[in-house]
């Protein structure tokens, strides 16, 4: 079949323009609004999904509580194209919607460093996920944080491998982006602090076919424990493999996507026996087997990072609310601030005045492919 | 590798130098109201964000709109300069705290600087290989973006990024970016009618024409080159400006891919296209959020109008605009009268316009030209002939300078032009045509033929456009044509194309007229004209050089008459006693 | 010295990935003078196509994978009549651009179809590999290299020694000569096509079980297969071999004596160092413009 230019063009302005067309007017109703930008394109558009899953597990969990001031809670949710100038268009969007009370932001620190101005500029609480320790120490006071930051999960894993499995030579593989280059630091900063300095600070670029060179480098280091903070479970398991391959078997304490469902699917046998730091653990408390529970019933998936902070979010959220009994944000602001000994599925939060709500991590190790909680490191500084 | 331009825009036909002041004016009016009306309006932070993304990222692909549609050139790493730009604001301002105009400069000398030296590559590179070099490029550049973080601060990004003083909020700010984008789009939309402009169109359309009309072809690419480059960061400052933040992810080669697709989408050659295809591409995400529900669904169907855009559109939205409103087109204006063509050859060497002395071709094993000595006198017209094969066209192309020579000689008017490039040698005044005609089939007949008048060495022009466009009609009335100077070159007959490029060649008023097979495909009435346009020529004094195989069109035109074989000289006299030599006229029938 | 061999064989194995999809590169641009940009994608298509059959349908490994390079056959068709064919008379660049649309439709339509989870292929044989001495050989590394050579020497008979062979080569070499000698050029690129695809499925397929199948494997790959074919020389298979294995070995050795980040910049720095000094490559032939 041809089809004439003019056919076509037809065709495609129709096509443009529709969905303008079809766009509905929203019906207003007597809800406690809570946006949020999340990646529903681009690379993490499936942990977007997961993100999706544990808020609106809470949001049903808060609803058949209740509601929050009386009202039922709903979510509105924008696609951020997990890009920079996605988040901000995404945010600027829900920001425009002034019945919307307080915000979801991004897992990704680069995203929530890009929508921070505006976050400032609106003046209403946005929870994060970033685990760049800068977001909360650069005086913006609408960010809060649902994870714990980078600076401790490097003490986390300096702490346990220096005093619990013994070791003092550190080898760090990192990746070079934000996430692992900031990672790395503060592992290699803990450990100076422990007076055990890394005899090998090695980074990667991200979506490397073959790690030999850096495994040689491990090798080649001495080292006799092996700290990593990798970004993609492709990376993490290639590398895995050939660590194993090549010989190498030293204790070895990552990052989280060390214990991702991901990774052990690729990386099988060659991830047995490693540590991991997680904020997220199963068995870590009573909150976390709830989730975890609620979470399979509702969704027949495992939960992990993704979700559980974004159930934690929105839990703490509406519970600070409903204490502050209006929807003034500096009231909401307070209230957050003041959570103390609040169990939720990443651990218990206890906020402090940056606006940081954890402040340690769990020690999980891959027992033959299942993850075991091993115990929690807190910092109380 | 077949030129770039025949198949990218061929919608840039018609009465382009007849732009009306009232369309200028308008331009200006309708952009005053735009920044105005942005300034002013109450826009809600989302419209903000959306303009002033769609604002920055135009004015980048306005630098596409430049290398790739002007030019023809291909370059993949617009988002590398893009990002140049980019992070010399954000350094400058935030770690310096310089100045945001001085970062913005120091941003475009830097990009210029580095687009030149891109643009360098192309003297030995065209096409896909140039594709590589620009992708290596813009991958080095993001490696170092990523990795250099004592330089950049690396993948954690830079943010309060500062602006301008008084540009603060940011609807001014957006209302600057709106009128720089005006600006810069007033400029690129004029850049085709100018004297680089033109150069850049010709090379796009076809390089070897290009640089055997007198344009430096290599010269032109390296500013088209820096110019991409210098738009790019130009709209990389703006951007920073405007999110306040960057990250090096933003900066990366599938970036350079956004930017290429706005481009082509909207139609390559022309700011509006890229006005069209920048907006296009930044609002359907927002439009077709609804897709989002299946990750990769959106982009699947981005990719498939890619295919499908390329394929029903191959100038862009615009282009496919302007092709329905052909038809609508204002009529051409009318030709003006001007004084009938003079053709002042130079006469500086003595009897001999063109000495060749010895001249060796080799290909590896093959001798296409073997130690060949020709003499052209002044004044009249010369012809070579010989059997396919026998190395004329090749000793033509030597000539004029596509080939180098392997050994031998060759002086113009005295003058030793045996290393000069083809460029160098149309300056020393060395016009020709082609066996199979290179006419800019973008173009009208008569900005063909300006291009040819536009010849460095041109002694009959003193400068300045309307001079140029005068000599251009003459020349178009020389060889009877002048009637039809605003119509494409591709509505012409295959005759009268050869015609054109004829004119072509003597609007620059060379010293020595090269002619390549003229009567090629012309019936009898037609070749009856050429001979009497050869008369003409040679009757003003112009030297004249042709190759053809019609030998009644050459034992009558010429007086002279040098004959090849093999690659050798096997006669060479007046026309007569040549046609008789039993050697010439074996070559040509083969031996009883 | 136990490093280097090491790297070496490294550095070898991955260069065989380069090659065996730069063959499919040097292919398509013989006979159609195009760049194809979704080459990477054949490879990843042809990856899925194997967990489709071995794993999720849990058919036998052979059998899937003749079934899975029947079906690359099938899509050199199709991708040749879809995006090739149509725009076989225009320039270059519309045709790049069609490819890279091809690769972004591909891509993502796998991805709305499997989701952006890796997934795991297992490799063809049940040791994972062998220690000689110092140096571990991953058995798929083997493999790979294994079927490099032979699909070498294949591909030299074939072209060489073959009736079939010949009327390719002259179709990439002059299209209208070709056509003129009574060749069928549609059909030579219809083959051409077919065995570019054919080719890149088996470079995917073997390549999978030790980078996962990923939607973005293909390009991680097809970038450096490409700088790779400019190394060994636009118009020759034995360079785009030869230029396969020098850009592994030279990733691998200056990752790992110099720097790992870079190690991405080091093959992009000596491509473009040989595009300066040597555009033809190091067994290509320039090719003039007839004027």
């Amino acid at each position: 079949m041809v089809v004439t230019r003019r056919e076509f063009a037809a065709v495609f302005a129709a096509g443009v323009a529709a969905p303008a067309l079809m766009r509905s007017a929203r019906a207003e109703g007597a809800t406690l609004k809570i946006g949020m930008c999340v990646p529903m394109t681009g690379p993490a558009a499936e942990p977007g999904r997961y993100a999706m899953n544990g808020a609106k597990l809470a949001l049903e969990a808060v609803n058949k509580a209740g509601g929050v001031l009386g009202k039922p809670v709903e979510l509105v949710a924008e696609d951020d194209q997990t890009t920079n100038p996605g988040v901000v268009l995404a945010f600027s969007k829900l920001a425009a919607q002034s019945d919307i009370v307080a915000f979801l932001g991004s897992i990704r620190s680069t995203q929530v460093h890009a929508m921070a101005p505006d976050v400032l500029k609106l003046g209403k609480p946005v929870m994060i996920g970033g685990t760049d320790p800068a977001l909360t120490h650069q005086g913006n006071p609408w960010l809060f944080r649902f994870r714990p930051n980078d600076s401790y999960s490097g003490r986390v894993i300096a702490e346990y491998g220096v005093k619990t499995l013994g070791k003092k030579k550190w080898a760090i593989v990192h990746s070079t982006d934000a996430f692992g280059t900031a990672g790395g630091k503060a592992l290699a900063e803990a450990l100076g602090k422990l007076e055990a300095p890394p005899v090998l600070d090695q980074g990667y670029s991200n979506q490397s076919p073959d790690f030999t060179p850096v495994v040689l480098a491990v090798k080649q280091s001495g080292a006799d424990v092996l700290g990593t903070y990798f970004t993609f479970e492709n990376d993490l398991a290639i590398f895995a493999r050939q660590l194993r391959q090549l010989g190498v078997t030293i204790p070895w304490v990552g990052s989280p996507s060390t214990v991702a469902v991901s990774s052990l699917k690729l990386a099988g046998p060659a991830l047995y026996g490693t540590y991991a730091v997680s904020d997220f653990a199963e068995d870590s408390s009573e909150s976390a087997k709830q989730f975890a529970t609620a979470y399979r019933n509702a969704y027949k998936l495992s939960p992990d990072i993704q979700s559980s902070w974004t159930f934690d979010a929105v839990s703490v959220l509406c519970a600070a609310i409903a204490r502050a009994g209006t929807t003034e944000p500096g009231k909401i602001r307070e209230a957050i601030l003041a959570t103390r000994k609040f169990g939720g599925a990443e651990g218990e939060y206890n906020f402090d005045q940056n606006g940081d709500g954890l402040h340690g991590y769990n020690i999980v190790r891959n027992e033959k492919g299942s993850i075991v909680f091993d115990k929690h490191i807190e910092f109380s500084d | 590798m077949s030129a770039p331009g025949d198949q990218l825009s061929l919608a840039r036909t018609g009465a382009r130098s007849g732009a009306s002041p009232f369309l200028h004016l308008g331009f200006w009016v309708a952009s005053l109201v735009a920044v105005v009306a942005v300034a002013t309006l109450p826009f809600d932070s989302y419209a903000i964000n959306v303009l002033m993304q769609a604002s920055t990222f135009a004015v980048a692909v306005f630098g596409l709109c430049v290398v790739l549609g002007l030019c023809g050139q291909i370059n993949l790493a617009q988002a590398a300069f893009f990002g140049f730009g980019a992070y010399a604001v954000a350094l400058g301002t935030t770690g310096y705290h310089l100045d945001f105009w001085l970062c913005l400069g120091i941003g475009a000398l830097f990009a210029l600087a580095a687009g030149a030296l891109l643009g360098m590559s192309t003297l030995r590179l065209g096409g896909h290989y140039l594709a590589m070099v620009t992708i290596s490029f813009q991958q080095i550049v993001t490696l170092v973006m990523i990795n250099a973080i004592g330089l950049t601060r690396g993948p954690d990004g830079i943010g309060n990024i500062g602006r301008p003083a008084g540009l603060q909020s940011s609807q001014s700010y957006l209302a600057f970016c709106v009128a720089a984008l005006a600006v810069v789009g007033y400029l690129v939309w004029h850049l085709p009618d100018t004297r680089l402009g033109r150069a850049m169109r010709a090379v796009r359309d076809n390089e070897l024409a290009a640089g055997v009309a007198g344009i430096n072809v290599y010269r032109t690419k390296v500013i088209a080159f820096a110019m991409s480059a210098l738009l790019g960061s130009l709209g990389g400052s703006l951007f920073a400006g405007g999110f306040t933040y960057v990250s090096p992810d933003q900066f990366s080669f599938a970036e350079s891919i956004v930017f290429l697709t706005m481009a082509l989408l909207g139609g390559a050659a022309s700011p509006i296209g890229a006005v069209i295809g920048t907006s296009l591409l930044i609002l359907i995400p927002e439009w077709l959020r609804f897709l989002k529900s299946l990750p990769g669904l959106y982009l699947a169907i981005y990719g498939l109008f890619v295919i499908l855009i390329v394929r029903f559109m191959p100038d862009g939205i615009w282009g496919f605009v302007q092709m329905l409103a052909g038809g609508a087109r204002r009529k051409a204006p009318a030709p003006l009268a001007v004084p009938p063509l003079r053709l002042e050859p130079a006469q500086a060497g003595g009897n001999y316009v063109l000495q060749v002395k010895g001249l060796r071709k080799y290909f590896g094993g093959l001798k296409a030209v073997d130690d060949v000595d020709i003499n052209v006198r002044r004044g009249g017209v010369h012809a070579l002939i010989g059997p396919n094969g026998s190395g004329k066209t090749t000793m033509l192309n030597v000539l004029s300078g596509l080939y180098k020579a392997t050994g031998g000689q060759v002086l113009l008017d005295g003058v030793d032009i045996t290393a000069l490039s083809a460029h160098a040698r149309t300056s020393a005044g060395l016009g020709r045509t082609f066996q199979n005609i290179r006419l800019f089939r973008s173009m009208t007949a008569l900005e063909n033929v300006v291009i040819g008048a536009a010849r460095p060495g041109n002694v009959t022009i003193e400068g300045g456009a309307s001079e140029l466009m005068a000599r251009a009609l003459a020349a178009l009335d020389f060889v009877g044509l002048g009637g039809r100077a605003h119509e494409s070159v591709t509505r012409f007959s295959y005759g009268h194309q050869r015609l054109i490029e004829i004119a072509r060649a003597l609007a620059g008023n060379p010293t020595l007229l090269l002619l390549d097979e003229p009567a090629a495909g012309l019936n009898s009435s037609e070749k009856r004209d050429l001979h009497d346009l050869l008369k003409r020529i040679a009757a003003q004094g112009l030297t004249i050089l042709i190759i053809d195989h019609d030998m009644t069109l050459v034992r009558e035109a010429a007086q002279h008459i040098t004959a090849l074989n093999f690659g050798r000289r096997i006669a060479d006299g007046d026309s007569v006693s040549v046609l008789q030599q039993p050697d010439v006229v074996a070559a040509y029938l083969g031996s009883a | 010295m136990d490093l280097a061999l090491q790297l070496l064989f490294t550095g070898i194995g991955i260069g065989a990935v380069y090659a065996m999809v730069a063959l499919g590169f040097v292919l398509i641009f013989r006979a159609t003078n195009v760049v194809n940009f979704a080459q990477g994608e054949f490879s990843m298509v042809a990856a899925y196509l194997m967990v489709v059959f071995a794993v999720d349908l849990g058919w036998p490994y052979w059998l899937s994978f003749l079934i899975a390079l029947a079906g690359m056959a099938l899509f050199g068709v199709v991708f040749n009549l879809g995006v090739y064919y149509p725009l076989r008379h225009r320039s270059f660049l519309p045709v790049i651009i069609a490819t890279i649309g091809a690769s972004i439709l591909l891509s993502n339509s796998v991805l709305a179809i499997y989701g952006p989870q890796p997934q795991v292929l297992e490799g063809w044989f049940e040791t994972p590999g062998i220690q000689l001495g110092p140096v571990y050989l991953d058995s798929q590394y083997l493999l790979i290299i294994a079927v490099a050579v032979v699909l070498v020497i294949f591909q030299y008979w074939f072209f060489e020694h073959t009736l079939l062979g010949k009327k390719l080569q002259a179709t990439s070499q002059d299209k209208e000569m070709a056509s003129l000698l009574g060749i069928s050029v549609s059909t030579m690129i219809m083959i051409t096509f077919v065995y570019s695809a054919v080719l890149g499925g088996i470079a995917g397929i073997l390549v999978a079980p030790v980078l996962f199948v990923s939607i973005q494997m293909g390009s991680t790959i097809a970038l450096k297969a490409f700088a790779a074919t400019i190394i060994g020389g636009f118009g020759d298979v034995a360079g785009a071999i030869i230029g396969g294995l020098a850009l592994g070995i030279i990733e691998t050795f200056g990752a790992a004596y110099i720097s790992v980040p870079y190690k991405d910049g080091f093959a992009f720095l000596v491509l473009v160092v040989f595009l300066v000094f040597w555009p033809q490559g190091i067994f290509g032939e320039r090719v003039a413009e007839k004027a």
